[in-house]
């Protein structure tokens, strides 16, 4: 990775350099439902460092994008609940007052979302799109800010950007819009880029594309990437590290390697195995996981994955699992009664007094 | 597979135009394809190059701007209303949503009976009787899930009632447009072998559009891209996947990352985006983005042409085997 900083001249930077960049403990965010209470986030921790990038995946409804949008602080106010600790270079995100987070927004942690639409105005140009944020954040005048932006659609990849920069959202293609809400994610050189689900639904050319675009521009900017997707292929191939999420928890974490090589939770294997691989013959039978994520409002007691896990005995329907750690890598975390290494056969290896 | 048959399925010329206020798109600019019988022909292709218009045409959803489809040697195009509506209910299709493609205030063992009801091909005991089979069929308790509406169910299982509602009127051939991709892929695969065991029991043939080149890999015995409007490259999927020879095929297949970090992301990258299909570019219509492309791609359309069993390519230099 570079350390080159031009880009980032105009800005202020952080002051304090050390220490994790964003740290979340025992996160809880509930909503109220007309049903009653829905825990989306249930109990996560996780710490990311400068520059770092981290994946997470997991089905539909796990709770990624609450996760997300919870270290953002993004959330309504009204009808949701949160408990534990969000801090992001020592700020408090949970409960912090508004004029808190709207520095945050933008200059420090700012998000790319699946669809371009929801975060790009239609009817502004996007000339004013990136340099309003400029303004808000930096001392650039009107001409240094739009240099800075018609620089920035350059640094995406979109072609002409002098004049690109006149146009109106619709004007463009799925995959240059795209571009452009990663420009001005990027306007404000942010410490943290949220990336949910930025590339599903576009083409797989233009996802390498702007996946390659992300991975470039984090170098160039030492920017830590938080990329939620279900795609285990984008995380295998663009993460240092990956949390899998199951009905608000994560249940496993390792660097992606590790993931890959040795992974101990059931469900992460079932993931896997039920994903269509472009290497297999054709008529490859797929190993489907059974059944469906539980309902939240009323989750199972024990192991959340408990009914469609194919290793589950009778404790794991009792007492859910606790996050712990491999025994042969203390980075690698993973809540799971009959992890895949040790012998499966219903015997518990870890005695559960010991946790 | 059967490849010495007859087709069941062709497709001869296929033209389908928009007209777009004064402009004319030309989604679809003259294909041809056969599908045998048993087959699966999966269609493969970025955003707008057709897919979907052809499903449409092919079902008659669209008419046909010109070209000729035919169903087990017999015309669809040309047939009068009556006599379509009967041919077609041998080809039936299913979509991408599955929930909006469901009435949400019928009961699902009523949903599944709509095509049964409309065509008059059943009814009283004989009609339930195929509606509970082909609930069965699809993995649903007729008794339990009969009864109860849509919004009752996950999507997966929405897409289990719409594929009930197809085969009851026992087609021949199905057209599946992008039928997983809305699903998680632990039902996505759920979705992906219910097809595969739905298509031996019944002997279905299949033509299956998606833009996810692994999942139409698993299911397809040949695989058919599409780019623009045209076909550029059709063969059995392993070699397909093995030994593309059109430029663009080679694009797409490298652009498809594995679930593996030891195979990192090494990929042809394509420049640009496609064309549009107003304007589209003279002689090949990829020749804006191949990297191969020469001054003859500019003035002369490349034909599909065989280079080797079953394996046709349309692109002037395409990579031959050893
Ligand atoms: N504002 C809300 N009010 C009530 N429930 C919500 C709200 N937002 C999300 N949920 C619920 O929280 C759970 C987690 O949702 P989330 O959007 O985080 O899932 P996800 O992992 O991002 O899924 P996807 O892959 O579909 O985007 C779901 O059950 C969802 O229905
Ligand atoms: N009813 C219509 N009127 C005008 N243009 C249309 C119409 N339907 C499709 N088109 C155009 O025809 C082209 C092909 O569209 P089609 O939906 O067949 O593509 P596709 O390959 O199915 O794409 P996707 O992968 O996004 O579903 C596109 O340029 C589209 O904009
Ligand atoms: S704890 Fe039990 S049920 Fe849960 S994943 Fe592990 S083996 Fe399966
Ligand atoms: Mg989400
Ligand atoms: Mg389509």
């Amino acid at each position: 990775m570079s350390n080159d900083t031009t880009a980032t001249d105009a800005f202020p930077q952080a002051e304090d350099l050390s220490g994790p960049l964003l740290t979340v403990k025992d996160l809880r965010t509930t909503f109220s439902t007309p049903r009653g209470d829905l825990t989306a986030v249930d109990g996560v921790s996780l710490e990311l460092g400068r520059g770092e990038t981290l994946g997470i995946v997991g089905e539909s409804g796990s709770g990624k994008t609450v996760l997300s949008r919870s270290i953002m602080g993004l959330l309504p106010r009204s009808k949701t609940t949160q408990s534990g600790s969000i801090l992001f270079e020592g700020t408090e995100i949970v409960d912090a007052p508004d004029a808190t987070l709207r520095d945050i927004w933008g200059a420090k942690i700012a998000m790319v979302f699946q669809d371009p639409m929801t975060s790009l105005n239609p009817v502004v140009r996007i000339e004013r799109q990136i340099t309003e944020s400029l303004r808000l954040h930096t001392t650039m005048d009107k001409a240094e800010a739009k240099a800075t932006a018609i620089s920035l659609l350059g640094q995406v990849g979109i072609p002409s950007p002098a004049e690109r920069v006149r146009a109106y959202p619709f004007q463009l293609s799925g995959g240059m819009r795209q571009r452009v809400t990663i420009a001005i994610a990027l306007a404000c050189s942010p410490r943290l880029l949220l990336a949910d689900e930025p590339t599903t639904g576009l083409d797989v050319t233009v996802q390498a594309q702007i996946l390659d675009l992300l991975s470039s521009l984090q170098a160039e900017r030492h920017m830590a990437v938080i990329l939620v997707t279900h795609d285990l292929g984008v995380v295998a191939t663009r993460t240092d590290r990956i949390a899998v999420m199951y009905a608000g928890h994560i249940v496993e974490m390792a660097s992606t390697r590790r993931l890959f090589a040795s992974m101990a939770m059931p469900y992460t294997q079932a993931l896997l195995k039920s994903t269509p691989r472009i290497s297999d013959p054709s008529h490859t039978r797929l190993t489907a996981i059974d059944g469906r994520p539980p309902d939240l409002i009323n989750p199972p007691t024990g192991c959340a994955f408990a009914p469609r896990c194919d290793y589950a005995t009778e404790q794991c329907r009792i007492e859910a699992p606790p996050l712990r750690t491999a025994p042969e890598d203390p980075t690698h975390l993973f809540a799971c009664w009959n992890p895949l290494q040790t012998g499966h056969a219903g015997t518990v290896t870890t005695a559960k007094g010991e946790l | 597979m059967s490849a010495e048959s007859t087709p069941l399925l062709t497709v001869n010329d296929l033209v389908v135009s928009f007209k777009k206020g004064r402009q004319v798109v030309q989604a679809v600019a003259g294909i041809s394809f056969d599908v045998f019988e048993g087959e699966t022909l999966g269609l493969v292709g970025e955003s707008g190059c057709g897919k979907s218009t052809t499903g449409r045409a092919i079902v008659r959803i669209e008419e046909p701007t010109s070209g000729e489809v035919a169903v087990e040697g017999r015309q669809l195009t040309g047939l009068g209303r009556s006599e379509l509506r009967k041919a077609r209910t041998s080809i039936q299709m299913i979509f991408q949503d599955p929930v909006s493609s469901l009435n949400p205030r019928r009961r699902v063992k009523d949903i599944v009976a709509e095509p049964l009801d409309i065509w008059k091909t059943a009814e009283g005991a004989e009609r339930d009787a195929i509606v509970r089979e082909m609930l069965e069929a699809v993995g649903l308790d007729p008794d339990v899930a009969g009864e109860r509406f849509p919004r009752e169910f996950s999507g997966g299982q929405c897409q289990r009632i719409s594929i009930a509602r197809a085969l009851v009127m026992k087609p021949k051939v199905l057209i599946c447009d992008e039928m997983v991709s809305a699903l998680d892929v632990s039902v996505q695969a759920q979705i992906l072998n219910l097809v595969e065991d739905l298509k031996a029991k019944y002997g279905l043939t299949l033509v299956f559009i998606a833009h996810d080149l692994a999942v139409v890999k698993n299911v397809s015995d040949r695989v058919a891209v599409m780019y623009l409007g045209r076909l550029c490259e059709v063969a059995p999927s392993d070699d397909l996947y093995a030994l593309p020879a059109h430029p663009y095929t080679q694009a797409l297949l490298s652009a498809v990352v594995e679930p593996d970090p030891e195979k990192a992301a090494s990929h042809v990258a394509l420049t640009g985006e496609p064309p549009s299909p107003i304007n589209p570019p003279s002689g090949c219509r990829f020749r804006t983005r191949c990297p191969k492309a020469e001054e003859r791609c500019a003035t002369e359309v490349p034909e599909l042409r065989e280079i080797a069993p079953r394996h046709q390519v349309a692109c002037h230099f395409p990579t031959l085997r050893a």
